[in-house]
């Protein structure tokens, strides 16, 4: 036999053709019904691990996202708060110039000095305002920050400290979400209870115009810090939405990111899927011809 | 001169010859798909002359020994890709059910390492919520019980496999006395002279088996052949065969004896060699990877709670169970210290209401405290070790495989047998046959013919 000889048994390597076809078929409708090429990580193993930091991040975004929507709510409470405070202390102003009015009688003062009583019992349960049960003006201290009291001069006592949180909302990007009632109610010679405390006595010890006015002025500075620390939640709230939009557009590339390292090509998918079903009944129909015959078919 | 008589048994051989070539067609056919089986192609050879004076006779044909049609060489190429593709699909195989540890996206390390930083975060917002503080703790719980699910799974793996290593050194002593047999049997045959050939088809079948689940070298040698690993242990030496034993070490795990000593750790090709790997390298190397990782994660979450104050005021104790000191089985024990969520220590000034310390716990994730990485990307490094394991090799094994096929497609072309040549064969030896037997018919009526001479 000088010819070159053929294996006569083709069927092992026909089926293991056909089983590679197969577990091609198996993987491309596995990529169609997960959307996902990397299903575990020997499919793509760098790929694989690109996913575990990009899934990090992404988490990270989305817990960023839900701390600035819990942020947002306490520091809008905070400056609606402080202007009903402006508000409150426009009125104490307005209400202080009427009571050095020279044309007033001591009963009139006496009905100024009792509405400013009233407006400073607002002030005090302005300045307790919580938030999800938490004081926002105690500083870190989570207990009453304000109490009236007869003890301190002003008649009302800070019970908080000074302590300020910050909220991480980005990466290395934190946040003080509190202001200290201390520096935004009882700051040195801009004390919103004194400077009220003061005008309601001048008003009722009948102190005259020039007592009067100069306690008035004492609430006007008391106004003046107010409305500037108004700027800090304002800011802040300023900061938080720039933020928000930034994470959220972080979401969107970290997920393009995603599909492009791990995403299947639904496309190609399709196809190499059509393909493979192709090529599977191929293989079958050469199978199923081949070794039909021999030689020994013909000998009669 | 010849005489009739002389070419009536030359025909009479003549018929035998085709007759006993028939029966190896025949042979050959019956045995078409019995694996190993190597065709025989008979071989005549021409009988001796007879010289008379000038005249020089040809005494007809005889039948010599058919021998298989086989290639020595590439029997032990086939023996050699037998071994590697055993080796891989066993390391394959376990591979993949390593990495099922590792594929469930959504309940994975990763994920649930995410899910407690980002807790920590929702905390920083209202630091004194006891809601917000005992998600803190499920949080961690999770992560704990997960990295320990994944090493005890890991463990449990490894005792399976242990298993198959026990059940695979059995099966290679059964082999290997079944070797030893067949030696014997051809070296008996040989002796005689006689064909061996069916008994050299079974031992190679035999020997393939044994490749497929162990190192083995061959050697021939006078009493047939020997079988040794490759780091010489004996297998068989001719007649003779060496069983493996096993052993349990102090960790339970089998280790494998050839006559007392420990060849363990020599074993690297077969089923045996892709077992052993995964179980005494791969499985070992993972487990002191979570072991690195869970360690890392306790000790910085226990020392960031120690640095701040909890909701009662006080100095904050461990969060997760200190790891053992060597960090040895640090994962498989993780798990949650407390129950109290008001035990975390959020603040950094001893009131409630502050979250200045959960910025210790929050630095953890970009901190480089897991083996000099941060925790996600050492998960991250060892989910691409562990599917660039499986990766490899499954494509070395793709490759094997062709090259396997590649060699059995060899092997089959030179030993396999071809139903059209038997046909082709058979209708040759029939028609010799019929010509023959027309030979006898003719010396029949001529001695006929030489009797009646006499007669008449």
């Amino acid at each position: 036999m000088s010819s070159i000889r053929v294996n006569p048994n083709i069927l092992p390597d026909l089926l293991s053709a056909l089983q590679q076809t197969r577990q091609q078929e198996a993987t491309s409708t596995l990529e169609l019904a997960t959307g996902s090429r990397i299903n575990q990580p020997s499919d793509d193993p760098a790929g694989a691990a690109a996913l575990v930091s990009n899934a990090e991040q992404s988490a990270q975004a989305d817990s960023f996202l839900r701390s600035i929507t819990s942020i947002n709510g306490q520091l809008q409470t905070a400056d609606s708060t402080l202007s009903s405070v402006v508000t409150a202390l426009q009125r104490a102003i307005s209400l202080g110039v009427q009571g050095a009015n020279g044309t007033l009688s001591n009963t009139d003062r006496a009905d100024v000095a009792a509405e400013l009583t009233g407006i400073q019992q607002q002030l005090i349960s302005l300045a307790n305002t919580s938030y999800q049960g938490e004081f926002i003006f105690s500083g870190t201290a989570t207990i009453q920050p304000f109490l009236a009291s007869s003890s301190g001069p002003s008649g009302v006592t800070y019970q908080g400290n000074n302590g300020i949180n910050n909220v991480q909302v980005g990466t290395n990007y934190s946040l003080a979400v509190n202001q200290p009632g201390s520096q935004v109610f009882t700051a040195p010679g801009a004390d919103v209870f004194q400077s009220i405390s003061d005008l309601i006595a001048t008003l009722q010890n009948n102190a005259g115009s020039s007592s009067i006015n100069s306690a008035v002025s004492e609430v006007s500075n008391a106004f003046d810090h107010i409305t500037s620390q108004r700027v800090f939640y304002g800011n802040a709230i300023n900061q938080l939405n720039a933020q928000q939009n930034y994470l959220n557009s972080e979401k969107v590339d970290l997920s393009a990111a995603a599909d492009s390292i791990g995403g299947a090509d639904m496309a190609a998918t399709a196809a190499n899927l059509n393909q493979s079903e192709l090529a599977v009944n191929a293989e079958l129909s050469a199978m199923s011809r081949i070794g039909q015959t021999s030689l020994f078919d013909y000998l009669k | 001169m010849s005489n009739l008589s002389a070419t009536l048994s030359l025909a009479t051989g003549a018929l035998a010859a085709e007759q006993g070539a028939l029966t190896e067609t025949a042979n050959n056919v019956a045995n078409v798909n019995t694996p190993g089986y190597s065709r025989k192609e008979p071989q005549f050879a021409e009988n001796p002359p007879v010289v008379l004076g000038p005249l020089t006779f040809g005494t007809g044909v005889s039948l010599e020994n058919t021998a298989g049609i086989r290639d020595p060489i590439l029997q032990l190429r086939i023996q050699q890709e037998t071994g590697t593709q055993g080796e891989l699909s066993a390391f394959v195989d376990a591979m993949q059910q390593v990495q099922a540890q590792f594929s469930n996206q959504g309940n994975d390390i990763g994920t649930q390492l995410s899910a407690l930083f980002s807790s920590v975060n929702q905390l920083s917002s209202n630091p004194a919520s006891i809601p917000l503080r005992q998600a803190v703790l499920t949080a961690a719980s999770n992560l704990a019980s997960t990295i320990s699910t994944s090493a005890n799974n890991l463990t449990a793996q490894q005792s399976n496999l242990d298993l198959s290593v026990s059940q695979a050194v059995s099966q290679v002593s059964t082999l290997t006395q079944q070797i030893a047999k067949v030696n014997g049997q051809i070296a008996a045959l040989q002796n005689l002279h006689q064909d061996a050939s069916t008994f050299i088809d079974q031992r190679d079948v035999l020997i393939n088996q044994l490749s497929g689940l162990i190192d083995v070298s061959q050697i021939q040698t006078e009493s047939g052949i020997s079988l040794t690993t490759s780091n010489g242990t004996a297998l068989v030496a001719g007649t003779q065969a060496f069983a493996l034993t096993t052993q349990p070490d102090a960790s339970g795990h089998q280790h494998i004896f050839a006559q007392g000593n420990d060849i363990t750790a020599q074993l690297n090709s077969g089923q045996l060699g892709g077992l052993l790997q995964v179980r005494d390298q791969k499985i070992p190397s993972l487990l002191s990877s979570l072991d690195t990782l869970a360690a890392g994660i306790s000790t910085a979450f226990n020392a960031a709670n120690a640095s701040g104050f909890d909701l009662n005021g006080d100095v904050g104790d461990n969060i997760f169970v200190p790891p053992p000191a060597s960090g040895q089985g640090a994962a498989a024990s993780m798990a949650v210290a407390i129950t109290d969520p008001a035990l975390i220590a959020a603040s950094s000034d001893g009131s409630a209401g502050s979250n200045g310390n959960l910025a210790n716990f929050a630095a953890i994730q970009s901190q480089n405290v897991i083996g000099g990485e941060t925790p996600s990307s050492f998960y991250a490094n060892l989910i691409f070790t562990v599917g660039n394991d499986v990766s490899n090799g499954s494509a070395e094994q793709q490759g094997s495989q062709a090259v396997l096929q590649q060699l059995q497609d060899q092997r089959g072309s030179i030993s396999g047998v071809s139903l059209d040549e038997e046909a082709s064969n058979m209708v040759q030896f029939q028609r010799a046959y019929d010509a023959a037997a027309q030979v006898v018919t003719t010396v029949n009526q001529m001695l006929e013919t030489v009797i009646n001479m006499g007669t008449t």
